[in-house]
């Protein structure tokens, strides 16, 4: 097997063997040097015997073997130590070739998203250990230096560990909050695979791994709406990636993309997701906003006029539910093509007092209405900010075009 | 696990002799708390004005003596528990319903020793 073939299957294993660890032995970093260990064994193994007929299973069976050693050397150097006494693993029998691995990855991403966790290392930590996304790749994804990430992770573990969180999926009274904790980290951790329109490089690997974990939670959890909404949502936009970059690597506005290079088998999947959550309930907010793609995957060529009516109509339903500065911004847009750019410049202009300055969006919606209402020198001005904040090639290429566009 | 409970608020809305209608109605309600919590709760108690504070600082291993609390906020660390939770989601559930004021805030920290 070559070593990215290797590295396949470590990674495809990850979340499932560490998730079955982190649940049976209440220790993340037990459970991840665990199966890193597995890991360094399956090469040296594998490489006199072949590749076992079922690796995740062989990988599971060594990592718990792994991590019962490490818990029998502790044992051993603090005799005394009253806390290592609770972890009596040899009452258990080990794992062997007939034992599935537990799925416990639920619990591992409530874990991951614990409102106790800081913000900004929940998504990191969740692609870590349940999608086992490198630190390497998520560094360069969130554009941090390795260092940086690396210790954001191990405070986050050492909080998880220290403050005792639990693994246990929570309870009814905390449902509501905890379920939207994990669904926010998705859409952050999602929103920068999404960011890059190219997808070449860092992002590529782990928009993959969130149609994963998406589908993960929408299974495990059949009957939420918004986690079906999920789904559909990286599902559309994920469909939509082909064409979001023309063939000199610039950007492509949504409205100008060719629907004939969606790809239709990831729409289809979307939409039977977002049935689903129609039919448990329809007017969450996620829902709507899977909506929003729906409509515009519903275009068949460029033939067809967008759908900007039926946006506006959902946007104006989503604002009813959740309302904040984001859902105005892009409702603006529509309400530009349906009502005209004055519409929705006063719009924008009533977002002022938000904190949209470092929001690279803003600042490109912004150009462009100001520039269509022929508001040429303001127009300007909103690129350059655009222009400051742009990270990715394609979106760089956009706004610079744009704004050479501008008439003198 | 053990976990202490610290409650900040402003103790300005209490009076500094804590015998303001206020003050009374918030310790009968931590009256009710504490009897709620039974065996769960292992310590606890309300601190007077932080004007009775006393700060001993040590600055370069010199010991001064302030009057005061040992910082300056908008809100202050007025009591406290001390309880037993199997975990932190159950000691997030107990902290929820420590009676406070429209604002103010319960810190939950675990002990370093484990209960």
């Amino acid at each position: 097997m070559t070593s990215a073939a290797l590295d396949r299957v470590f990674r495809d294993a990850s979340g499932r063997i560490v998730a079955a660890l982190a649940s049976r032995f209440r220790d993340l970093d037990l459970a991840e040097d665990s199966f890193a260990d597995a890991c360094a064994r399956a090469l040296e193994a594998w490489s006199h015997e072949g590749t076992p007929r079922d690796a995740a299973a062989w990988l599971y069976r060594t990592a718990y073997r792994c991590a019962v050693d490490t818990l029998r050397r502790r044992r051993t150097e603090h005799r005394f130590a009253p806390e290592l006494q609770r972890h009596s693993s040899e009452e258990q029998p080990m794992p062997d070739e007939w034992t599935p691995i537990p799925d416990e990855r639920l619990r591992l991403i409530f874990v991951c998203c614990h409102p106790a966790v800081a913000p900004d290392a929940r998504a990191a930590l969740t692609l870590r250990l349940v999608c086992g996304v490198s630190t390497r790749e998520i560094a360069r994804a969130f554009l941090l230096a390795e260092p940086t990430l690396a210790q954001r992770l191990i405070r986050a573990k050492h909080k998880i560990a220290q403050a005792g969180v639990s693994f246990e999926v929570p309870g009814p009274e905390a449902w509501p909050e905890r379920l939207d904790a994990v669904l926010s980290t998705i859409e952050i951790a999602y929103g920068r695979a999404h960011e890059d329109a190219a997808g070449s490089g860092p992002h590529f690997n782990y928009a993959a791994e969130m149609l994963e974990v998406t589908r993960v939670l929408a299974e495990l959890l059949p009957r939420e709406a918004e986690t079906a909404a999920m789904a559909a949502i990286v599902r559309f936009a994920e469909a939509r990636r082909p064409a979001r970059v023309d063939a000199h690597g610039m950007m492509v506005p949504l409205a100008d993309q060719d629907p004939a290079a969606w790809d239709a088998l990831l729409i289809i999947e979307a939409r039977s997701y977002l049935e689903r959550a129609i039919s448990l309930q329809s007017c969450a907010p996620r829902v709507l906003q899977a909506g929003i793609h729906a409509a515009w995957c519903a275009r068949r060529s460029l033939d067809d006029p967008p759908p900007w009516s039926e946006i506006l109509a959902l946007y104006d339903r989503l604002l009813t539910v959740r309302d904040d500065a984001i859902v105005r911004l892009n409702r603006a847009v529509a309400l530009a093509e349906v009502r005209g750019v004055d519409a929705a410049l006063a719009q924008i202009a009533a977002l002022v007092d938000q904190p949209l300055a470092d929001f690279l969006p803003y600042h490109a919606v912004r150009a462009d209405l100001l520039c269509r209402a022929g508001r040429r020198d303001e127009a300007r001005t909103a690129y350059d900010a655009a222009l400051a904040l742009v990270t990715t090639s394609a979106e760089r290429l956009w706004l610079k075009r744009q704004r050479a566009a501008l008439p003198e | 696990m053990q976990y202490m409970l610290l409650i900040y608020e402003d103790e300005r809305i209490y009076g500094p002799d804590r015998e303001s209608p206020a003050a009374r109605a918030r310790r009968a309600q931590h009256i009710a708390y504490s009897r709620e919590l039974g065996a769960t709760r292992l310590a606890g108690s309300g601190l007077k004005d932080s004007t009775a504070a006393t700060t001993i600082r040590t600055s370069a291993g010199q010991q001064t003596i302030h009057d005061g609390p040992f910082a300056e906020s908008r809100e202050q660390l007025g009591g406290y528990y001390l309880i037993d939770a199997p975990d932190l989601d159950a000691a997030i559930a107990i902290a929820r319903k420590v009676p406070l004021s429209q604002n103010g805030a319960v810190e939950i920290r675990p002990l370093l020793v484990p209960g």
